[in-house]
């Protein structure tokens, strides 16, 4: 266990971490006197993530070196299920009566090859004071964890390079921002903000990074408000525009609805299981001093199957708890000897309990804080019903939409469900599942009309991650993160190159561009590279990734008959996301200029930008193989941090009884595959052939197609209506009830207050009158006078005249006599 | 003893009191060779050279005597005269860095006028000797020969401005006031001594033991109440306390500011110093006590045989003497002093035995001694701050001030005499450390006034008026001083003042504690009113140039050198207060 390089691990990945916070104290401090208008913090800034990507890597090769590839854990997991694959179908096909006895079975074949992975799990600094449950500074490292630090720090530090390019026109001392208006209406000018940006950059670096790291809930659940400040600050970057304004507080506020979800969540686990570790606690020998949550929701004991944890059942036994302790006292007297005696018949009656009634509220708390956490996720994953925040997001600068809020932040979601994983039971999976299948179609159908190129970029980020919500809540652990590697990638690649276009042609509007091709190449094939990446065009990463997503779900109708709908939908979105795509390709880059003053001025970007759109794009092709020979992929790798446990599936619903998910390895069966290989290529295929048909050749003319389908591209144009939907539900009312208690305000308890206020001043003046000037200052003053003329008056004794002073010796001396024989008698002798 | 080994004895005796005495011999030697020079070159001679050769030389010696372990911790001198311990050490060493302090004081300062260096020097360096022996004195007679060796150069000291009519009416006052108070002590001495056969201090306190515990035979009660009072009259003649401080405000007016100086810090601290020994040493018996039973034969030969009585105390405490001197065993001397009595007067009047006892049946005496300082601090405090208000002459204003610092300074006194052990000493400490304090607040006050005669020709208030304006630095020290003097933090004052509160409130004199703060509150009006003068009020048409830079004028920077200490002991009093607590180690035991 001890003296490995994995040791090493806390600390490289805790510098990745730190070096972007001191990036940010320097540029906070310093910024604006980096050079000429803060040229040298783009430096700073993208030398710190560097050194974090630098650290990163070095972690992920150390990893490599000590822990291997991963590769063979696949093809055993691959195999052993191969061999289980006929009963598994005969199971699943006699139906839900013999589900739980199977899962048993299955369980108890791989429980003796069960992996388990490997975890680093520490504690830097303990923040809570000893006696209560530790909360701390604390780390932990799997190979998800590893992985998850590669691609941020790489993706972000390619950003950050971009972003040197992109944000260069902030480096002067006025900008004049055409989209910003003054009340005369002239454009606003104001000081470039170049350094500012990069600021905000290496903050949202930081919180992201230690996001990952964080090793309990608590810190988690710090990083990701620190994510979501950074997320708020960069939005409304173009303060001076309202829009931006209007955006960034959206996405504030909505994600707090997300986070009080999330906090009821924490309660939840923090009541039931006293604990915020992810990790189990070791003693220097390496035994386990404290169990963290997963160990303590699936205890190894119980062979890592789901297990309603004591705490939780205690929690629900409450009354009989209190029963049995009232017994004791009652029984035994009032003593220390009762209480223990009541705690170890509590400990004795868990079992019992556990299958009565108490267990069931128990399960309950486990449900209430999985969908707890899950609702933080929905809230900073853009999940339906709370999505609307991420369109409008794209007010930002572009960097930041690519890197924020497609890449990293917005993953942050799924990435927390994914950690969660082993402790979500079936019963929430499937709600994870149903979020994320509504997510991933509604958004899809909505990107089809959007015009803003960066509008339809943004709702293809909503449904990718309701993809990789959906696929976890179907069970897909390794299919959903798998994904959401290789959708950071191709994501973020779209956006940037989406900001080159934008850059060029000053314009979001897709309608007043076109042809571009020719004057940007570098951007347009590399974003082809990333159209077809998304699409799922076979050999591309997204084509992975998807397929996995695609067996997954058709496993998941297999286990579980009726819920074929998921696979149904994830078919037509596939389908979707290739049309929308490459109509945003088309509409951009093929075809005749729309606008032929857009299209002059248009210019292909500096190299600072199109020099990582080229780099990312190798990576959108390739980041989803496998090295040849060596068997290493982002799947191995993954492979490797699967949540002990979850290898066998996650378990049978206790609510829903018939809710059955299996091992993720079914999936990768050789028949499921196929299907899943040939129906999502051919969904995108026709996706894609139909945006050639209406976008690329015109044969079909879009425009009368949205005439013949005016209600439906009505219903689309206005995003499903929800923005109307919830300003009318939500904020109308909200709006009202806050003018009825500010009309309150102001009539009320303004009258109430002034008049008190007033009522004070009159006292006060009558008191300051009355009372202060005549009486107390009368009474100083006069004291004042007194102690005055006593001392003027003293000075009269000293009268100069020699013959007074020896006469005062003897009249002072017998004076002192005559009083101290007052009190000689009683003081002296003491007779 | 025969009468050879007594010559013996007192040859040995004063060889090693020589010893510790060096710091004296050295002050006394300076005094001949500044005589000695005016005779014999006058042409090359310098007396303030001399003088501060001479002071240095005894600051060197006396700091060298500073917690040396090779001394005795506790030796009477010249047969029982003067005593040396810490607490001499510690007032020989403030005494003499005042001399050294005070000789750079009259350098800056021009006076005294050329003519006179040699007449004012000597005069310094006799009072100052005086004061030393004031601060060791073991003997009523000490005592009194003290205060007048320290009070006679002064009276000559305030005279010295002999062209002015003011300079020789406060002498001649200062002499005929001294005088009459010399007299009431004398009287009281005598009282004291006749009353109980002793003028040795421990004996005396052994003895007054005894006769409070009643095994002492009839002595007046009033004999000695009235023999302490009159003690205590000359005292507090020295001290300038209420009500015999009539004398220091016209000697403070008609004598120079460096007069001023010079009698407000050392003859205060020299005068608390032996206010200390006299109450102390009258009230406690210390373990070097001359054994009980020799003091007691004589009273109880003495009821015999009357006429012979006399005689008696001198012979017995001659005789103690050689063991006294020889730091016996602490056990010892209580077996001895038990047995003695018995084997003289076989089944007489057994007087009370150990220390212990005896210092239990002084506890009245010390109340009573508390009582009467402490009657005289809060009668001199508050009168001082009170008569303080409407003067219009500096050094008139900060004569009244040191009336009021007096009282200041007597409460710790009071405190420690109604407290045991090391409560006992912990209150003493505070009156060491404030009068380190005050030597930091009184002189740079002083020398500042010095200063701005010497440029204004002026020593009223009125006069300051707008100074700020020409000289900031140097009105900033100022009021430095003054901010000191009230008791405000940051400032050594506030540490001070607040360290006596403290040590009133350990002793529970409630009524002490409630008057002296009252009084720190009364004085702020006199002090903050110069400040104001000489802040706020313009300044007139007519001002003389008194530009003093504080850095960039030797002048300017002594008065920064002699303020500074108030900021730094006012943060850091703890070297200070710690080797106060050192210094009060031998009393109280």
């Amino acid at each position: 266990m001890t003296g490995t390089a994995l040791d090493y691990l806390p600390v490289l990945l805790g510098w990745a971490v730190l070096v972007p916070l001191i990036s940010f104290v320097l540029v906070v401090l310093f910024g604006p006197r980096m050079g000429r208008h803060g040229r040298l913090a783009g430096y700073v800034a993208t030398g710190a993530i560097m050194i974090s990507a630098v650290l990163a890597f070095v972690s992920l090769f150390i990893w490599l070196a000590v822990e291997g590839t991963g590769a063979e854990l696949l093809q055993h997991g691959t195999g052993h299920d191969a061999s289980h694959a006929a009963a598994a179908e005969h199971g699943a096909g006699e139906g839900a009566g013999h589900g739980q006895e199977h899962a048993d079975k299955a369980e108890h074949g791989q429980s003796h090859g069960g992996h388990k992975p490997r975890v680093l799990f520490g504690t830097w600094y303990v923040l809570s004071p000893p006696g209560i449950p530790e909360i701390g500074i604390s780390y932990y490292i799997d190979c998800l964890t590893v992985v998850m630090f590669a691609m941020v720090t790489l993706i972000a530090t390619l950003i950050h390079i971009y972003s040197t390019g992109y944000m260069a026109e902030e480096l002067a001392d006025e900008v004049v921002d055409h989209e910003a208006h003054t009340a005369d209406g002239r454009h606003v000018r104001r000081r470039g903000r170049y350094h500012r940006f990069f600021q905000y950059l290496s903050l949202f670096c930081f919180s992201m990074l230690g996001l990952v790291l964080s090793g309990n809930v608590a810190m988690t659940f710090i990083f990701w408000e620190l994510v979501g400040v950074c997320s708020y600050f960069l939005i409304g970057f173009y303060i001076e525009r309202r829009s931006a304004n209007l955006a960034a507080n959206k996405a504030f506020i909505v994600n707090r609805v997300g986070d009080f979800g999330m906090i009821v969540g924490l309660m939840a686990l923090w009541g039931s299981l006293g604990t915020f570790n992810y990790g189990d606690t070791l003693d220097a020998q390496g035994h386990v001093q404290a169990r963290g949550l997963f160990s303590l929701i699936r205890p190894p004991e119980h062979g890592h199957r789901l297990h309603v944890p004591d705490g939780a059942v205690k929690a629900a036994a409450a009354e009989q708890v209190a029963a049995v302790v009232a017994d004791h006292l009652r029984s035994e007297g009032p003593s220390e000897e009762a209480l223990a005696n009541a705690k170890s018949e509590v400990q004795s009656r868990l079992d019992q309990w556990r299958q009565e009634e108490p267990g069931r509220g128990a399960y309950w708390l486990l449900v209430v804080a999985g969908l707890g956490i899950f609702c933080g996720c929905v809230g900073k994953s853009a999940q339906f019903p709370l999505h609307v925040w991420l369109p409008d997001a794209m007010e930002g600068p572009t960097p930041v939409s690519a890197l924020v809020h497609s890449a990293t932040m917005v993953a942050a979601g799924v990435y927390l469900v994914g950690r969660f994983f082993p402790a979500f039971v079936p019963e929430v999976l499937l709600i994870v599942a149903i979020i994320g299948c509504i997510t991933l179609f509604m958004a899809a159908t909505i990107a089809i009309t959007a015009v803003d190129i960066k509008r339809v970029l943004a709702y293809s980020t909503v449904s990718q991650l309701g993809y990789m919500m959906l696929a976890l809540g179907v069970g897909g652990w390794l299919a959903g993160l798998f994904h959401l590697i290789t959708h950071a990638f191709f994501k973020s690649l779209l956006f940037m190159c989406s900001g080159s276009v934008i850059h060029a042609c000053h314009t979001n509007d897709m309608r007043k561009m076109g042809g571009l091709l020719k004057k940007m190449p570098y951007t347009g094939y590399t974003m082809l590279v990333g159209c077809l990446a998304i699409a799922g065009a076979p050999f591309f990463s997204g084509f992975y990734s998807k397929d996995y997503i695609i067996a997954q779900t058709i496993q998941f109708g297999l286990d579980n008959p009726g819920w074929n709908v998921f696979y149904y939908l994830a078919t037509i979105g596939a389908s979707i996301t290739a049309f929308y795509m490459f109509r945003l390709w088309f509409m951009t880059f093929w075809g005749e200029p729309r606008d032929q003053h857009v299209y002059e001025h248009v210019h292909e970007s500096p190299p600072s930008m199109w020099v990582p759109l080229v780099i990312l794009s190798v990576f959108a092709v390739s980041v989803a193989w496998s090295v040849p020979g060596v068997g290493l992929s982002i799947e191995s790798l993954l492979e490797q941090a699967r949540p002990a446990g979850t290898a066998e599936g996650v378990g049978v619903g206790t609510l829903l009884a018939d809710l059955t998910y299996r091992s993720e390895h079914l999936s990768h069966r050789e028949a499921i595959h196929a299907q899943a290989t040939t129906v999502a290529t051919l969904a995108a295929l026709a996706g894609f052939l139909l945006a050639v048909v209406m976008y690329a050749k015109r044969w079909i003319v879009a425009e009368e197609v949205a005439r013949q389908f005016r209600p439906l591209y009505n219903f689309l144009w206005h995003k499903w209506w929800f923005d109307e939907l919830y300003q009318a539900v939500f904020v109308r009312p909200v709006h009202f009830v806050a003018r009825l208690v500010a009309q309150f305000d102001r009539t009320v308890i303004d009258w109430l207050i002034d008049g008190s206020a007033r009522l004070v001043v009159a006292v006060s003046t009558w008191g300051e009158r009355v009372i202060d000037r005549a009486s107390v200052d009368g009474f100083f003053n006069l004291l004042a006078q007194w102690v005055y003329d006593l001392g003027l008056r003293l000075r009269v004794l000293q009268t100069g005249r020699l013959r007074q002073y020896v006469v005062f010796i003897v009249v002072g001396t017998v004076a002192l006599f005559v009083l101290v024989s007052f009190w000689t008698g009683s003081a002296i002798g003491g007779r | 003893m025969d009468f050879h080994s007594l010559i013996h004895w007192v040859q040995q005796d004063t060889l090693e009191s020589l010893r510790l005495f060096a710091p004296e011999l050295v002050l006394c030697a300076t005094i001949v060779v500044l005589l000695l020079a005016r005779m014999l070159l006058p042409r090359v001679q310098n007396p303030m050279v001399v003088t501060l050769v001479g002071s240095l030389a005894a600051f060197w010696l006396a700091v060298d005597q500073m917690g040396n372990p090779q001394l005795p911790q506790h030796a009477e001198l010249f047969t029982g005269l003067l005593v040396f311990d810490q607490f001499m050490v510690f007032f020989r060493v403030f005494l003499t860095a005042f001399l050294v302090l005070f000789v750079i004081f009259t350098w800056r300062s021009g006076i005294p006028a050329p003519e006179d260096g040699t007449d004012f020097y000597a005069l310094v360096l006799g009072a100052a000797l005086g004061m030393c022996l004031m601060t060791a004195a073991n003997n009523l007679v000490m005592v009194f020969l003290a205060v007048e060796m320290a009070s006679v150069p002064s009276y000559a000291l305030s005279g010295i401005l002999k062209g002015r009519r003011e300079s020789s009416e406060a002498a001649l006052k200062f002499a005929v006031y001294g005088a009459g108070a010399a007299g009431v002590m004398l009287y009281g001495i005598s009282l004291l001594g006749g009353a109980l056969g002793s003028l040795h201090l421990p004996s005396l306190a052994a003895r007054l033991g005894q006769v409070l515990a009643g095994h002492g035979g009839e002595v007046g009660q009033v004999v000695l109440v009235l023999g302490g009072l009159m003690i205590m009259v000359g005292l507090a003649f020295k001290l300038s306390a209420f009500p015999f401080h009539f004398w220091a405000p016209d000697v403070f007016h008609g004598a120079a500011a460096e007069v001023g100086g010079f009698l407000s810090v050392a003859s205060k601290a020299a005068a608390l110093a032996l206010l200390v020994r006299t109450a102390v040493g009258l009230s406690y018996v210390p373990p070097e006590a001359p054994s009980v039973a020799q003091v007691a034969a004589p009273q109880a030969q003495g009821a015999a045989e009357p006429r012979g009585a006399q005689a008696a105390p001198a012979v017995a405490q001659a005789r103690v003497l050689p063991t006294a001197f020889a730091a016996p065993q602490q056990g010892h001397a209580p077996d001895h002093a038990a047995q003695a009595p018995q084997q003289a007067h076989g089944g007489a009047e057994a007087p009370p035995a150990s220390r212990m006892a005896l210092n239990q049946a002084l506890v009245p005496a010390r109340r009573f001694a508390a009582y009467l300082i402490g009657l005289l601090a809060a009668l001199t405090a508050t009168f001082g701050n009170l008569a303080a208000y409407g003067q219009t002459n500096i050094k008139r204003l900060l004569a009244y001030s040191t009336i009021a610092h007096a009282g200041y300074m007597m409460m710790p006194v009071a405190a420690s005499l109604m407290l045991q052990d090391e409560a006992a000493r912990e209150a003493l400490a505070t009156l060491l450390f404030y009068v380190v304090v005050y030597l930091f607040m009184n002189l740079p006050a002083f020398y500042i006034v010095a200063l701005l005669r010497n440029r204004l020709g002026s020593e009223e208030i009125a006069d300051y008026a707008g100074l700020i304006r020409q000289s900031p630095g140097l009105v900033v020290c100022f009021a430095a001083v003054f901010f000191s003097l009230i008791g405000l933090p940051p400032l050594a004052g506030f540490a001070a003042k607040f360290a006596i509160l403290a040590s009133l409130a350990h002793a529970g004199l409630w009524t002490l504690l409630a008057v002296a703060g009252l009084n720190t509150a009364l004085s702020l009006f006199y002090y903050l009113r110069v400040i104001k003068v000489m802040t706020m009020d313009p300044a007139p048409e007519s001002q003389p140039q008194v530009s003093i830079p504080l850095a960039a004028s030797a002048d300017g920077l002594f008065a920064l050198v002699l303020t500074l200490p108030l900021l730094v002991i006012g943060v850091y009093w703890n070297g200070v207060f710690g080797w106060a607590v050192q210094a009060v180690a031998p009393l109280f035991r």
